[in-house]
């Protein structure tokens, strides 16, 4: 690999990642939104170094230096290096050009936010309920018109009313924004899902609410729910809560598609 | 030195023929411009065509958590890389030597304690682990640096406290446990180990103002590719991993106290989650007992796939197939050691 290809893909990459989080805003389906200005600063970093090294390639070029013949070497730019430290600088291993992999990926595929597959396939390790702030969940009035709260809010509510007070989460409408995902075999309903992820997209765990009351929409469809909680019919250890809609409205994906 | 130098043939034979590509009689510079100009036309076609068209969920799935991990650690690694790449050509040599006590065996447990302070990514202690060798520190103090900045540092600390509300034992443990591995390792390669199994990432040496500036961007711009390269590795294997692994095996093996600790280990190391965020995903192994997330979270900063990618690369394979194997058995049985003491 020579230092023009290794000075490229310093710039692909640094171009790939300003794209995803100036122009087009897909990094949030892959870190979190305060990830953004690391990202930045990589980026323009990464480009610097790519264009200063391109610069330097070019003003160091055989065919740019009128009458020098010598085409023989064109990536010994700097004969004093890569000498007598029994390590070329000027090669790279044939492994770096793996690092065009994820500018083709981001360009060419464009992968989206974590689905409906992913959120089935981690079902059995659904993320545990998240515990209530120290001062606890402020309470809330079921005459109000629909609470809206995130899902993990709404998971971490119900365990809190099932192993608690019910009276807490009982009868107060909720609204809910997630995707859809089809329950599994022989479970009724199906699922909205709002994937969890602490770092990158890597590491997200479903947090699954079963909907009853409403037909499924289509699968990975973003929809809005409002519902009531319907607590579980035998205290056991129920995994999954589940809400009776009211009502359902198909929305667009959100500004950021985790929580 | 001479081992290098044989290192050295055994790559080249990697390297595609010196005169692949070169026929033509154009200039780099001209040529890198067309290159240039191919690729861009191809990805701004790929977008416009083939982008909407590409849609199956495991591949999706696969994609994106492949970009995440590669996004995720791309800011890591550049300014990892760039401290590194500034430690070996603003920094004089003699500093070192100062901050780090002369004696190996008294350098190595200071080293750890220099882990608990600076903040530092897994991708990143890498190569700055390999500038501390590069200017003259003992490589079993480097390692225990390398070791200890991605596991114990207060950000890794404060995460774990966060996803393990109410359970101080754990961020208790997880200090210990990774600190003491830290150490041992350190102590261990100080004894036995051999200074021709490592490579010492060697850099250009730097003359006066200018011939610095020019050393930090030329060992910016190596490290780069050479990490980022492996890192790639690391990532699919990530992606491969959290998207063909049956989730059902789980909950099986999370009943029997030995195969719960390997598993999770052994998970810890194909999964190659950042520190700052593995704690989240051992909180979400609710069937798991204490012991066997701690082995998760001691093990999983130490050892995972990118990070023996990243020291093969930087350290060379004879380093790793050592290092990493006594890392693991180190770090699975202090686990295990404090897991006991804590339940």
């Amino acid at each position: 690999m020579t230092r023009a290809a290794q000075n490229l893909l310093l710039v692909f990459l640094g171009a790939a990642v300003l794209w995803i989080t100036l122009v087009s805003g897909e990094y949030v389906n892959y870190v979190r939104p305060g990830f953004r200005y690391p990202l930045v600063a990589a980026a323009v970093a990464l480009l610097a170094l790519g264009a200063a090294g391109l610069r330097r390639e070019w003003r160091d070029a055989p065919g740019h230096d009128d009458g020098h013949p010598d085409h023989d070497h064109p990536d010994h730019d700097h004969p004093d290096h890569g000498h007598g430290h029994g390590h070329d600088h000027s090669r790279g291993p044939r492994v770096a050009w793996l690092l065009g992999l994820p500018v083709l990926a981001i360009f060419v595929i464009a992968p989206p936010a974590l689905g409906s597959f992913s959120a089935a396939r981690g079902t059995d390790r659904a993320a545990p309920p998240p515990a209530p702030p120290d001062d606890g969940f402020p309470p809330l009035s079921a005459a109000a018109g629909p609470v809206d709260m995130s899902v993990g809010e709404f998971i971490g509510r119900a365990h809190e009313a099932q192993t608690g007070d019910p009276a807490k989460l009982q009868g107060v409408p909720v609204r809910l924004t997630g995707f859809v995902t089809p329950a599994g075999k022989g479970r009724g309903g199906w699922q909205l899902t709002r994937m969890k992820i602490a770092c990158c997209a890597g590491d997200a765990v479903p947090f699954p609410v079963r909907v009853r009351g409403v037909p499924q929409p289509p699968a990975d469809s973003w929809v809005r729910v409002t519902g009531v909680w319907e607590p579980p019919r035998q205290s056991g250890r129920t995994v999954v809560q589940t809400l009776r809609a009211h009502s359902l409205r198909e929305i667009e994906e959100p500004k950021n598609p985790y929580e | 030195m001479s081992d290098r130098v044989g290192l050295r043939e055994a790559e080249d034979e990697l390297l595609p023929p010196a005169d692949w590509g070169r026929r033509d009689p154009v200039a780099p510079g001209t040529r890198a411009a067309l290159v240039f100009g191919l690729l861009a036309a191809v990805l701004v076609l790929g977008r416009t065509w083939l982008a909407p068209l590409i849609d199956a969920g495991a591949l999706d799935a696969w994609t994106t958590i492949f970009v995440a991990v590669c996004v995720q650690a791309l800011p890591f690694l550049v300014f990892g890389v760039a401290l590194s790449a500034a430690i070996t050509a603003f920094v004089p040599a003699s500093l070192w030597r100062r901050v780090l006590p002369r004696r190996p065996g008294a350098a190595v447990p200071a080293a750890g304690a220099m882990g608990a302070v600076l903040p530092g990514c897994e991708c990143a202690s890498v190569p700055v682990a390999g500038g501390l060798m590069a200017r003259g520190v003992a490589p079993s103090a480097a390692l225990t640096f390398l070791l200890a900045a991605p596991a114990i540092n207060p950000v890794v600390m404060v995460a774990t406290a966060v996803a393990f509300p109410g359970k101080p034992e754990m961020v208790v443990g997880r200090f210990a446990a990774s600190l003491l591995v830290a150490v041992l390792v350190g102590w261990v390669w100080l004894l036995v180990g051999k200074g021709e199994w490592i490579r010492i990432p060697s850099r250009p040496e730097a003359h006066g103002k200018a011939g610095r500036a020019e050393a930090f961007r030329q060992a910016m711009r190596h490290d780069i590719v050479h990490a980022g390269g492996f890192l790639v590795v690391g990532a699919m294997a990530a992606a491969t991993i959290n998207v063909v692994v049956p989730a059902g095996w789980v909950n099986a093996a999370a009943g029997d106290a030995v195969v719960s600790v390997l598993l999770l280990a052994l998970l810890a190391v194909l999964m190659s989650i950042c520190s700052e965020a593995d704690a989240f995903v051992a909180a979400s192994l609710s069937q798991f007992s204490t012991t066997a997330k701690l082995t998760f979270l001691v093990v999983g900063p130490m050892v995972d796939l990118k990070l023996i990618a990243l020291q093969a690369g930087f350290f060379g394979r004879r380093f790793a197939v050592r290092f990493v194997p006594l890392t693991f058995c180190l770090a699975v049985g202090v686990s295990v050691l404090v897991g006991g003491l804590l339940s």
